[in-house]
């Protein structure tokens, strides 16, 4: 499945009774979790405007952030690595496993190393490569991609979890999730042991502590992150906030708008490496710093928003396109409403052309997005610029367009449109069937107005 | 490609983009004021009672002791016959897979969340807080703050904060299967925050 077949995938997405069932609950749960947890705050609309204000002054003056961040992240002991694309962070990757003759590695749940296809490079340089976040071990062991960016298993059924089980570890058959939980629990404790290096994702990046925060509910990012004796971190660009005090605001708004948590149960806050050599904690500490498409988005107002993305999933809750085909149907890394914008900016238009258009343009994920994102903008700035660039692309859209133009503009043919219209609405052509086969489109009146005040005055 | 090219060109780009879009932006958008005031309040009766409420909201226990014989009584409890590591002890992580019950101190607490905060410059060893399938944190009364905001700010003095800060809200959960919650997935089953009032 890929980002040129999204009209295939989600035609076969909508035929999939289970995955439509177990969408429908996922996305209703995190939608009902979010509005009341969004309601348990007295300035949430405060909190989101502040919060888009921050990103919006990091993204501004990004150059100058990040060299402050690196700074003071080297400072404490960090050691930074740039990847302008996802090849260099892969290459910069292998070969500090390889360096250290690391044959274990374990990873923490992180987006931006599925961007990258992290653990099929780290592989192919002879790695073993276990994802330890629940959701992702699982998709991991049936070689699927997360269909959703916070629940990624969530298109399976606890049965054909038990199936994998009981296939991949040699499980004896349960419904019972508890079980299921507790047999991931103890093969992973067994990689954990054995692992010589732990890779984990960022969720930000605090400029003026050279800090990294790292957000979960299983507690597998700390074991990640703790013992192994190298860590290493994989960061975008445009993950920064200036001060350690504005986690006060991002903290409060990225556990509610993914889980309708008040504050998830882990947070890790790591400033460098341990002071001491007897301490707890990785011996080394490092942070790729990956642009891979990003630095193009700072290019314009409208497409520097997609970086102020904190990654929280709500967009997708919200979307009566994601609610219907869910995640795999978009072929790409990031799925829903955000993964239609970023996508097409980070892999190219042309290979993502059609995902600009996988919506209505309903306005729900500007409602839900704790950033204020104006996604359907984002939307309608890209469909813009994939009409202009493929100019044969989208031959009949523009033809249509054409005509209306020529129509509205000349009074005359205007109502001789109207009449033909009125005659002829019965029997639409194809192209209008498409449309009223599932909507009611208002039958045009016999009499016009125009014609109404002729006949009465 | 050496790393040294890669951080040019990205600043390099970042630097170039922005110049294309600054014909856009106009006037230079502003740099945002301090986002939340908290005053640091003096830590009180109803703090602790909010921290309590909000911990057992995420299946935390919260037990309330009067000095440290009520805080052996209340560990005895939980703990009676079984394994206990404690986070002064350094274990290796293998070690640490046999122990039943892990106990450390807590540096702070935050009260609108339920939330323990172990800081590395005191809890060197916070993998006890995580690995045994049972956690007991021994806080004192007088460290909880009523808000996130609070905690952070004492987290942090001038540009220095710990090297490696973790806040616990509650046992470890997941529900990536089917969205049923399960609780104990990495970390422990049960949490027991046993605060100290007389303190």
């Amino acid at each position: 499945m890929n980002t040129e077949t999204f009209s295939e995938n989600a035609k076969a997405a909508l035929k999939d009774v289970q995955l439509r069932g177990a969408l429908r609950n996922a996305t209703t749960l995190f939608g009902k979790r979010r509005r009341e947890a969004a309601a348990s705050l007295s300035n949430w609309e405060e909190l989101r405007s502040e919060a888009r204000a921050i990103k919006d002054d990091v993204l501004l003056h990004l150059d100058r952030y990040l060299e402050t961040f690196v700074e003071n992240a080297e400072s404490r002991g960090a050691q930074v690595h740039w990847a302008r694309d996802a090849a260099e962070a892969n290459e910069i990757i292998c070969r500090l496993t390889l360096e250290r003759g690391a044959r274990n590695v374990v990873k923490s749940k992180s987006m931006t190393t599925e961007e990258i296809h992290l653990n099929t490079a780290l592989e192919r340089a002879g790695m073993h490569v276990v994802e330890t976040d629940l959701g992702e071990y699982i998709i991991q062991l049936a070689h699927e991609t997360p269909s959703h960016i916070i629940a990624p298993a969530i298109h399976k059924t606890k049965r054909q979890i038990a199936e994998l089980f009981t296939t991949e570890l040699g499980m004896p058959p349960t419904d019972d999730v508890a079980e299921l939980t507790s047999t991931a629990r103890s093969t992973l404790r067994e990689r954990f042991a054995a692992a010589d290096i732990g890779i984990s994702g960022v969720n930000f990046g605090i400029v003026e502590t050279g800090t990294i925060v790292i957000v979960e509910n299983e507690g597998n990012i700390r074991l990640t992150t703790s013992l192994p004796r190298t860590h290493i971190a994989v960061m975008g660009i445009e993950k920064l906030l200036p001060r350690f005090a504005d986690l006060d605001i991002f903290l409060k708004l990225l556990p509610r708008s993914g889980t309708g948590q008040a504050l998830s149960t882990y947070q890790s806050f790591i400033t460098g490496t341990k002071r001491n050599a007897s301490d707890e904690g990785p011996d080394e500490l490092h942070i790729v710093i990956l642009d891979n498409g990003r630095s193009r988005m700072l290019a314009h107002p409208v497409t520097r928003q997609s970086l102020a993305c904190i990654r929280c999933g709500a967009c997708l809750n919200a979307c009566p396109v994601y609610q219907q085909i869910g995640g795999h149907a978009y072929g790409s890394v990031y799925p829903g409403p955000i993964g239609s914008v970023i996508t097409p900016q980070l892999i190219g238009m042309e290979k993502a052309a059609q995902l600009p258009y996988a919506s209505s343009l309903c306005g729900a994920c500007r409602e839900v997005c704790p950033v204020k994102i104006d996604i359907p903008q984002l939307l309608l700035h890209l469909r813009s610029e994939i009409s202009t660039r493929q100019p044969a692309g989208r031959r009949t859209e523009r033809l249509a367009f054409k005509l209306w133009a020529m129509i509205m503009t000349r009074p005359w043919l205007y109502e001789k449109t109207a009449i033909a219209g009125r005659l002829f609405q019965r029997w639409f052509a194809p192209p209008v069937k498409a449309w009223t086969a599932s909507r009611d489109l208002r039958p045009i009146e016999m009499e016009s107005f125009r014609e109404h005040w002729r006949r009465t005055h | 490609m050496n790393t040294g090219d890669a951080r040019t060109e990205i600043m390099r780009s970042i630097r170039a983009h922005l110049a294309r879009s600054a014909h856009y932006d106009g006037r230079e958008t502003r740099i945002h004021t301090d986002p939340c005031k908290s005053a640091s309040q003096q830590p009180s009766q109803p703090v602790v009672a909010d921290f309590k409420r909000n911990l057992e909201l995420v299946d935390g226990h919260c037990i309330l002791v009067h000095g440290p014989l009520e805080i052996e009584d209340a560990i005895k409890r939980i703990a009676k016959g079984k394994r206990i590591a404690t986070s002064e002890s350094p274990l290796s992580a293998k070690d640490l897979f046999e122990y039943e019950v892990g106990i450390t101190g807590g540096q702070l607490g935050i009260a609108e969340t339920g939330t323990l905060v172990l800081d590395s410059s005191v809890e060197r060893n916070r993998l006890v807080s995580l690995v045994p399938p049972v956690h007991i944190a021994v806080l004192d009364a007088s460290r909880i703050y009523p808000t996130l905001g609070d905690a952070l700010s004492f987290l942090q003095s001038g540009n220095e904060v710990s090297p490696a800060i973790t806040f616990i809200t509650g046992p470890s959960r997941t529900a990536d299967i089917e969205l049923t919650l399960a609780i104990g997935v990495h970390g422990p089953q049960e949490l027991y925050v046993i605060i100290n009032l007389d303190n």
